[in-house]
């Protein structure tokens, strides 16, 4: 990572080193798509345990919170580290949803054929993946840190095309599993992001 | 071992999910070595039974370390606890469900059994699929806009509760030659119905059927024929404008155009009219309006807003003799009788069915009269619109004679003028 000086080293430092007005105006406006997609996520999630029945969605219902194709949640010392490598695990958590939630979608229109608005917010949530992750990867390119570089398809998108059956409540574990995580990631993209915007917390 | 009763179609209505990969053993928690952690295996896994069959399932428990108890194991179903009495203990490993006497399932994803470990954890889960065969579709009824297209739609058996989901496959092919072809554009119309958007025949008989499919069996529907030339229904007459008759207190003119894109067809039309008073949910309608784009609505109540609609019906298209569909009725369009102290009499070319009681003996008696002139007085010119222009006519004198004289309305004598 490129050293310099100011916030991108120091999550707490104030903004004493003014970003270019087009820069603050790209993380206002990448935060401010980040706080949105937040809300979809959340309805995403409301509308995905609809769906499978109880006990998903139910509040003493959770099943094994285990990575998922290596994507796991925020670590708990995620808002510890510096910007920069914050916003690279979010851009990179952000590139491994959408194969994982096009899988779910898939499953879901076997399993749940006439819930239309579940599987067209599936669809959204990848295409809405991306363009949050590939604007992540833009502010961080204007400030200087390095990106990850396009990456090929995750071993889960290749594998999709296995013949494997692994029934039919894993599945709808698996979709819970992605969904929550989809919402985790966005929410901390949107919190990380809400610190390089001005005036934002610190 | 389980022994859930899948029915007959089972394996081969269920078509598998698509495959998920190694990361789902990562989700439920693949036991690594000496992690200490324990998986289980429920079987059957995903089963489909009929409603009020029964069912024994098995919980078998893997874990480190090895020989791990299925005591204090219990199952839940859709999230609520199953009483105790239900399972056993089969073995060290295994705890054993039976269920009896099950209910459709409550949810299309199937029915959540989870097999739980003594603190609450879950160690696997199995859907099961509870419902019925599909029962036959029937009531198929279609028809085609404007020779372009054809939308079908039905009704599914047993009101369509089967518990599972349950996909509708409208088939159709021509009568004599051709392949099934298979309808691709659903639920148009309402759930279940179809829609096919072009490369139709005409004049040339097609059969067209339901198909109904679930996990547990499939059903067809009665095979429906018909030549799209016999279904023909077109959008409703544009332009429909109401207005009044001069100053005739119980007459509204209605005009029309006839709908365009029939122009082509060389048919004639059929019109029909409907008319309500517009705090009424009482329509009236006029029939027989034939192939005229205008009517006279007479029996009317003076100063009163009317409602007004039309719809059409092509028929004879190309030759054929049968009537087709009637379309939609065109949007309500609103006019008003003029105000008067007198209650408008009887009479118009158009005659409303349900029509005011005082003119219908009247106006039944003057069609039969009419009728039997034309017949043996050689007064061809005898009709309905004569009689109409006449009954202006006496209206017109009556006013002009009441204002010259000076008569009030409800015929008392007043002052002159002057």
């Amino acid at each position: 990572m490129s050293r310099r000086e100011g916030s991108l080293e120091d999550p707490q430092a104030d903004s004493s080193i003014s970003p270019l007005p087009h820069l603050e105006a790209k993380i206002h406006q990448t935060h401010s798509l980040a706080r949105l997609l937040t809300k979809y996520a959340e309805q995403l999630l409301q509308e995905y345990v609809q769906h499978q029945g109880d006990p998903f969605g139910l509040p003493g219902f959770s099943p094994p919170r285990l990575p998922v194709a290596g994507l796991s949640a925020p670590a708990p010392g995620h808002a510890g580290l510096p910007a920069a490598e914050r916003l690279q695990l979010d851009a990179g958590a952000l590139s491994l949803l959408p194969p994982l939630l096009d899988v779910v979608r898939r499953h879901q229109a076997e399993l749940n054929p006439r819930a239309l608005r579940l599987l067209r917010r599936l669809e959204d949530a990848a295409r809405q993946a991306r363009a949050l992750g590939a604007a992540v990867e833009a502010v961080l390119a204007a400030l200087g840190a390095e990106t990850r570089g396009p990456r090929p398809e995750p071993a889960v998108a290749a594998a999709a095309a296995a013949a494997t059956d692994a029934g039919v409540f894993p599945a709808k574990v698996l979709g819970l599993r992605v969904c929550g995580l989809y919402r985790e990631w966005v929410s901390r993209t949107e919190g990380d992001l809400g610190q390089l915007v001005p005036g934002g917390p610190a | 071992m389980p022994a859930g009763r899948p029915g007959p179609a089972a394996q081969s209505a269920r078509r598998p999910p698509p495959p998920l990969p190694l990361l789902l053993l990562c989700v439920l928690g693949a036991p690594r070595a000496g992690s200490g952690a324990h998986t289980a295996v429920i079987s059957p896994q995903d089963p489909t039974l009929l409603i009020g069959s029964s069912l024994q399932a098995t919980c078998s428990v893997h874990g480190d370390p090895p020989g791990t108890t299925a005591e204090g194991l219990y199952w839940t179903l859709n999230g609520r606890r199953l009483a105790p009495e239900l399972s056993r203990v089969l073995n060290a490993s295994t705890l054993a469900l039976a269920l009896a006497n099950l209910n459709g399932s409550r949810q299309q994803s199937g029915d959540n059994l989870v097999c739980h470990a003594r603190d609450g954890s879950i160690l696997a889960g199995s859907c099961l699929y509870v419902g019925l065969p599909p029962e036959k579709p029937f009531n198929i009824s279609c028809w085609s806009k404007n020779m372009k297209d054809l939308t079908c739609r039905w009704t599914p058996g047993a009101h369509g509760e089967t518990f599972l989901h349950t996909n509708y496959s409208l088939k159709y092919k021509l009568r004599w030659y051709g392949q099934d072809n298979t309808c691709e554009e659903y639920h148009t119309v309402g759930p279940h119905s179809c829609h096919i958007p072009k490369d139709l025949a005409l004049f040339t008989p097609y059969e067209i059927w339901v198909e109904a499919t679930n996990r547990l069996g499939s059903a067809r529907s009665d095979v429906l024929t018909l030549d799209i030339l016999d279904v023909v229904t077109t959008d409703p007459p544009p332009d429909v404008h109401v207005s009044r008759v001069g100053g005739l207190e119980d007459q509204l003119s209605v005009r029309w155009v006839s709908p365009p894109a029939l122009k082509d067809f060389l048919f004639q039309a059929k019109y029909q009219i409907r008319y309500r008073v517009e705090d009424s949910v009482d329509w009236k309608v006029v029939d027989d309006v034939s192939n005229q784009t205008s009517c006279r609505l007479a029996g009317l109540k003076p100063g009163t807003v009317y409602f007004v609609q039309v719809r059409c019906n092509p028929f004879g298209i190309y030759g054929s003799k049968k009537a087709g569909i009637w379309s939609e009725w065109s949007h309500p369009t609103a006019a008003s009788t003029p105000r008067s102290e007198r209650p408008g009499p009887g009479g118009g070319a158009c005659e409303p069915r349900g029509g005011e009681p005082s003119s219908g003996p009247v106006r039944r008696e003057l069609k039969q009269f009419l009728g039997w002139l034309k017949k043996h007085a050689y007064c061809s010119n005898l009709s309905f619109r004569l009689y109409d222009q006449w009954r202006a006519w006496m209206q017109k004198t009556h006013k002009t004679r009441n204002q010259d004289e000076g008569i009030l309305p409800s015929g008392r004598r007043g002052t002159t003028r002057g």
